[in-house]
């Protein structure tokens, strides 16, 4: 029970902290150069091990798909499927995966030592707001990062999907692309970036809240590190189910 | 800096009113009293865990004492709750008026030294770059790290990094000066250095300074107001002239360095 009321007072919090991101990120002061200055940083982080986890799965898909594929006679139409896995589903998640664990990490690292060696305090006490200098910043850089980084896995995760499809499975190149662009809309496209967005916001109000409320020592920097990959991969999965069941089941 | 709400000549610069603040069980403040004059070098005594460092976090609002009133030129900081927006503004109009050094520095880790020191000036001042340039330039000659200006806090020595963090603490030419144990970690003869900052910017810039001190030679050398905490109690606070020759208990065991009398070790 007491489990349970923590968890609700967690919740109860992290809402509250999130409209205090939200009124600080439309309200000035905004530093905007500090929010350029993360949005650097976490892209130069995440663009490699991002691009190693999703050019796999685009092959991986390949390689299964098309001996599933060849059974009807139907390996011409592989880059539909993939298009579609890759476009609204694997590419968002694994971006933004990557991202918790890359970005989401650090922000709650850098937010929880700043914490732990009075940083924090040093900010407040020249009259700087720390939740707009130092979440805000990691908040926005994150929702901006992060579809960025699915527009190159998009790329990245078709491209190998076609090497495995078009020069070692066989399939026609032509077919191979006339069937991709038909099957990928615009709509699958803006899905998976708004996906990667929503789910950016989430690692770094999560990240945030977890690095402002850290303890006082170098073990909990470590703990908020942890806490903030564990639970927003959890909910990236959970979220991303989520949504991808109320968009199907609206048609979309 | 230029007062931001200006206020009469004779308003102290810090007025603290039966001011008590408990952790738990623990009361680390107990009804402590006391006014310190603009343009004074306060020094706080007492020994570590008496409150001497939540004393200075009340005066800045980043503690609430649980009681009584804090008051910096005329302003009440207790009363003001940095949650609520008209608050806040107060409470940062307040603190622009305060410089800090904090105990361990605590230097913003990704940026240079002189981005440390600078950073105050972008905020809060119209300076030009150029100008902001020459005043950094001059805070961390002025505490001989003038060399260190493009390392990072991480490439410091510990000292190094507590003079770096007093040149940002001064950077903006603040009424008050806050200082927690600025000579820990510190050479004597840096430590003396220091010292001999905080009299010329006390006599140049009328700086007011209260600083947190275990420091007994540099109680004597700078202080013109002194204050001893233990306890959780101010057993002794006036003119650094009148303190000394009343010689409280607490005081002469501090000084004496000797482990009986009213100090007891926890």
């Amino acid at each position: 029970m007491d489990k349970l009321l923590r968890s609700l007072h967690t919740l109860g919090a992290l809402v509250m902290f999130a409209g205090q991101v939200a009124r600080s990120a439309f309200t000035p002061p905004v530093y905007l150069g500090e929010t350029l200055r993360m949005m650097n940083v976490l892209a130069k982080r995440c663009v490699i091990p991002v691009s190693l986890a999703v050019a796999p799965v685009g092959a991986v898909i390949s390689l299964q798909g098309i001996s599933i594929f060849k059974l009807f006679g139907a390996e011409r139409m592989l880059s539909s499927f993939l298009g579609t896995a890759i476009f609204r589903e694997y590419s968002p998640a694994l971006a933004s995966v990557m991202v918790a664990a890359q970005a989401g990490s650090s922000i709650a690292a850098r937010i929880g030592t700043m914490k732990v060696r009075g940083q924090i305090d040093a900010l407040a006490v020249m009259s700087v707001d720390p939740v707009r200098f130092v979440v805000v910043p990691g908040v926005l850089a994150c929702v901006i990062v992060a579809p960025l980084l699915s527009v190159l896995t998009n790329l990245l995760g078709v491209f190998s999907g076609w090497v495995f499809a078009v020069p070692i499975g066989g399939v026609d190149h032509g077919a191979f692309m006339e069937h991709l662009t038909a099957q990928i809309t615009p709509a699958d496209l803006w899905i998976g970036l708004g996906k990667c967005s929503l789910f950016g916001l989430g690692v770094g109000l999560i990240a945030g809240y977890l690095g402002l409320n850290v303890g006082k020592g170098a073990a909990d920097v470590g703990k908020a590190a942890n806490d903030t990959v564990v639970s927003t991969i959890v909910l990236i999965l959970l979220v991303d189910y989520a949504v991808s069941m109320a968009l199907l089941g609206a048609g979309l | 800096m230029a007062d931001l709400t200006p206020t009469p000549s004779d308003v102290p610069a810090v007025v603290l009113d039966n001011v008590s603040k408990s952790f738990g069980d623990h009361t680390v403040l107990d009804g402590v009293s006391l006014t310190i004059e603009r343009g004074s070098i306060a020094v706080m005594l007492g020994p570590s865990g008496t409150g001497k460092s939540v004393l200075l976090r009340c005066l800045v609002g980043l503690l609430q004492p649980d009681q009584g009133r804090v008051l910096v030129f005329g302003e009440d900081v207790a009363a003001l709750d940095e949650k609520r927006a008209a608050d806040r503004k107060r409470l940062f109009a307040v603190r622009r008026r305060f410089g800090m050094l904090f105990q361990d520095g605590a230097l913003f880790d990704d940026m240079t030294v002189f981005d440390n020191v600078a950073f105050p000036m972008r905020l809060h001042t119209d300076l030009s770059e150029q100008a902001i340039h020459e005043k950094v330039s001059d805070r961390l000659a002025r505490v001989g790290v003038a060399h260190a200006e493009q390392k990072f806090p991480s490439e410091l020595s510990g000292g190094m990094r507590k003079r770096v963090a007093f040149a940002r603490a001064i950077a903006i030419d603040p009424d008050i000066v806050l200082c927690d144990e600025p000579s820990s970690g510190l050479d004597p003869v840096m430590s003396a250095t220091l010292d001999e900052l905080i009299l010329e910017l006390h006599r140049t810039l009328g700086m007011t300074f209260i600083i947190i001190s275990h420091d007994t030679a540099e109680a004597r050398k700078v202080a013109d107001t002194i204050g001893m905490l233990a306890n959780g109690k101010l057993v002794t606070f006036g003119p650094a002239e009148r303190v000394f020759a009343e010689n409280h208990p607490a005081l002469e065991q501090f000084f004496t360095r000797a482990t009986v009398g009213p100090i007891k070790v926890v």
